[in-house]
């Protein structure tokens, strides 16, 4: 579902993502881990589109991301770590204004508009304007808004930065969700713990480049001492 | 703790100095320069007239000393009123805020911080304005070296007075009403107010006072020159500062600069102590968003989309721009300014001494130019900065299904239309009062449509060409090197178009004044056909441009 053959990406002389090759599953969850400035959100962004490569291809739903951008871009769901949106919406407009960019049918969205913000706990605060909401509250408002358009691939950069713990046991079981119903989820973060529990797969890049790749026990396995975490193995491969 | 503060801005200062390589050094020295020649230009403008002024039989120094005092006048007031509308982002919405107050500094110091930026943002453009004026008139009355440094010397006092009032004012506003809505409401009385003054200052018909011979009694005018421009402001003190330094009567000058610098501490003393009770409390509320319920209605975009799914994404960015715009206070203040410059504008085309219907059909033609250039100038804060105000959000946009051309046709569609009304009724009620003939009213009135349309493209393809999607304010775009270049490439072009039309133009006059077979079809063939072209270019050339750099650009 989603497909990264020989990837990379530079600026200027520094190579931010070196010779990437990647493949997720529909249905798979894959945890893109990595310390900072490792590559990550360069490799999210440019899956998304909102980047370009300087070499390498990358498919999503089975559309190159830079010869069919808009087929590409119809078939996923981008969260970036910073929840950036319109100061002057309502939550609700938002929405709406996500669901018509996203050619959802206007009857599903009046049905399942009022559904999310139940879920996300923002049916209160739906029709107040977006500057008045809370780093969490734009956060879950952007979840909300990747289930809304039913998306084939997701891509999540640090999704749970602002996120209470309620919110966040919450994304976790709506994350499992949207896989069972068949999305590929691509989601970068730093927190292993959910990494470990949460995840399919894992990936490990470091310098631009895969260090490590394969379930969490496989992963574990590269560990020169045996039963050490995923935390360790990390700490491992990226010093 | 202030100098830590104080070395942070310079450290920022410096380094973006050492960032200046290459090409952008390049381009902003070129910026520079254009800068500088507009300035020269300023100064030689100023010259003539302060020499014409000087050369005056027994009044001209009066006069030019009159002058100097309404300048300076214009200029503080010019100041408190950018205090006031910059002191409410920078005082209570820098992106710095949270930071500087998370950390142990004490409040006073923050707010001394914040207050001198907004005396150097509300300042230095009017400060860089003035400077021709005070070059002239130093040359003119054959001053020293040492009367511009005893100018920069007084300036500092001046416009740290004027900036200390808008500060007050923001201040007191925020503690009694410590809300964000009190911004929006400050900035929208500021436009009011700087929209009243232009207008009332044009109505005041002030070519007059150039004019001796319009005023009956002459010893009236001679005792207007003679008395104090507003005697109670700290313009006024400069200006009897520099009449004292240009006598060479010491004394009076060191005892004008005093009460300035004296003033000057003693009103920073004063917001220094307000600031401990009043400054955390408006800071405080600033932060609440005032509150706002709706948007759950079908809007008629979303009706109409339903009509033609084909026109499902720009009419649905159309109404994300619509409401966001008109919830926005920063464009219901630009509006306001527009509509004085519209009012002055037109009052400007009835004051026209013009005597023959040919010389005022003339000027109707040569003025589709400058309603052209009201156009431009409208569309650099509406059209150029409508891509890069999309700012962060951009990247809903950027990694949505929707191609660049189309977000930037929306972003044309949402300019376009008030663009050619603007121009049309420019044109309309300017050819009207002018009595215009016909041939002239029609030509001119398509030439501003069409026009009207190429810059708002002009507008999208340059605003597509330098997006800054950090920016705070549309200011920041407005003074750019893109902003610029797009004023320059408008300016350009309707020169073009004013020369292409000259020539039937010409053959029309022929006509008028009977001259037989003034019309030369071939040249009106070659000058339609030049017309396309130009506009074609006009077009085609910046709208691809922009699209390419657009779509190439990452964020």
């Amino acid at each position: 579902m989603i497909e990264i053959h020989n990837l990379t990406k530079t600026f200027g002389s520094f190579r931010a993502v070196d010779g990437l090759n990647l493949r997720v599953e529909a249905g798979e969850i894959f945890g893109f881990l990595g310390p900072n400035g490792a590559g990550k959100t360069t490799t999210v962004k440019i899956l998304s589109g909102i980047m370009r490569p300087t070499s390498g291809r990358v498919l999503v739903a089975g559309h190159d991301v830079a010869l069919e951008p808009l087929a590409a871009k119809r078939a996923m769901a981008y969260i970036p770590d910073e929840p950036f949106v319109y100061p002057k919406l309502t939550g609700w407009e938002f929405l709406r204004f996500i669901g018509d960019l996203y050619s959802v049918p206007q009857a599903e969205q009046r049905k399942r508009i009022p559904e999310l913000l139940e879920t996300f706990e923002l049916s209160a605060q739906a029709g107040e304007l977006l500057e008045s909401y809370s780093h969490g509250m734009k956060q879950k408002l952007l979840i909300a808004s990747v289930l809304l358009r039913r998306p084939k691939a997701v891509l999540f950069d640090e999704p749970t930065v602002g996120l209470d713990p309620k919110s966040i046991r919450r994304f976790k079981g709506l994350l499992a969700d949207i896989a069972r119903e068949g999305a590929a989820v691509f989601m970068c973060t730093h927190i292993l713990d959910m990494a470990e529990k949460l995840c399919h797969t894992v990936g490990i890049i470091d310098r631009g480049r895969l260090v490590a790749r394969g379930t969490v026990a496989e992963v574990k396995k590269l560990s020169v001492v045996a039963g050490r975490s995923l935390e360790d193995v990390f700490l491992e491969l990226t010093e | 703790m202030f100098n830590v503060l104080a070395a942070r801005k310079l450290h920022t200062f410096t380094n973006t100095l050492k960032a200046l390589r290459g090409w952008k050094l390049a381009k902003n020295l070129m910026f520079a320069g254009v800068g500088l020649l507009m300035l020269a230009a300023l100064y030689g403008g100023f010259w003539r007239l302060l020499n014409y002024l000087e050369g005056v039989q027994l009044i001209g120094p009066m006069l030019s000393w009159k002058l100097t005092s309404m300048v300076l006048l214009m200029t503080f007031s010019m100041v408190i009123v950018s205090s006031i509308i910059i002191s409410m982002t920078t005082l209570y919405y820098s992106f710095d805020l949270k930071f500087l107050f998370s950390c142990p500094l004490d409040l006073r110091s923050i707010f001394m911080d914040k207050a001198l930026e907004t005396v150097f943002y509300s300042s230095w453009t009017l400060v860089l304005a003035i400077l021709p004026f005070i070059l002239a008139l130093g040359r003119i009355k054959a001053l020293g070296a040492g009367f511009y440094l005893a100018y920069g010397l007084l300036m500092v006092p001046l416009v740290m007075l004027a900036g200390a009032f808008g500060i007050l004012f923001s201040m007191t506003v925020m503690y009694l009403f410590p809300s964000s809505k009190t911004r929006d409401i400050t900035w929208l009385l500021g436009s009011v107010s700087v929209a009243f003054v232009y207008v009332m200052f044009r109505f005041s018909k002030p070519e007059k006072l150039l004019r001796p011979d319009s005023l009956e009694i002459v010893a009236q005018y001679i005792q207007y020159l003679q008395s104090p421009t507003a005697p109670y402001m700290p313009s006024w003190w400069v200006t009897k500062a520099m009449v004292a330094y240009s006598a060479g009567h010491w004394g009076a000058f060191a005892g004008s600069a005093l009460v300035l610098c004296l003033a000057a501490a003693a009103v920073y003393s004063f917001i220094y102590f307000l600031a401990g009770p009043l400054y955390m409390r408006g800071f405080s509320g600033a932060q609440s968003s005032p509150r706002f319920k709706g948007g759950r209605e079908n809007l008629p975009e979303q009706r109409l989309a339903v009509k033609w799914p084909s026109w499902r994404a720009p009419l649905t960015l159309y109404w994300k721009d619509r409401l966001m715009l008109t919830r926005d206070a920063r464009y219901w203040s630009q509006i306001i300014l527009i509509a004085a410059l519209i009012a002055v504008y037109l009052f400007s085309i009835r004051q026209l001494p013009l005597d023959t219907p040919d010389l005022k059909s003339l000027v109707s033609f040569l003025n589709v130019a400058v309603a052209g250039f009201v156009v431009a100038a409208i569309g650099l804060r509406f059209t150029f900065p409508s891509i890069s105000l999309e700012g962060n959000s951009y990247w809903l946009l950027k990694s949505a299904p929707v191609s660049t051309a189309s977000v930037m046709r929306e972003k044309l569609m949402v300019s376009l239309v008030p663009s050619v009304a603007i121009g049309l009724v420019l044109i309309a009620v300017s050819n009207h009062l002018l009595n215009a003939d016909l041939f002239i009213s029609v030509l001119s009135a398509f030439t501003i449509t069409v026009a009207s349309v190429v810059i708002s493209v002009m507008g999208i393809g340059l605003g597509a060409t330098f997006p800054d999607f950090n920016v705070e304010n549309i200011h920041q775009l407005e003074s750019s090197y893109g902003g610029f270049l797009y004023m320059a490439t408008a300016m350009g072009y309707l020169s073009l178009l004013v020369a292409v039309e000259a020539w039937p133009v010409q053959m029309h006059f022929a006509e008028r004044f009977g001259r037989a077979h003034a019309w030369d079809m071939r040249a009106v063939a070659l000058c339609a056909a030049v017309f396309i072209l130009l506009n074609f270019v006009a077009l085609y050339v910046p709208w691809k441009i922009g699209l390419r750099s657009l779509e190439r650009h990452e964020i």
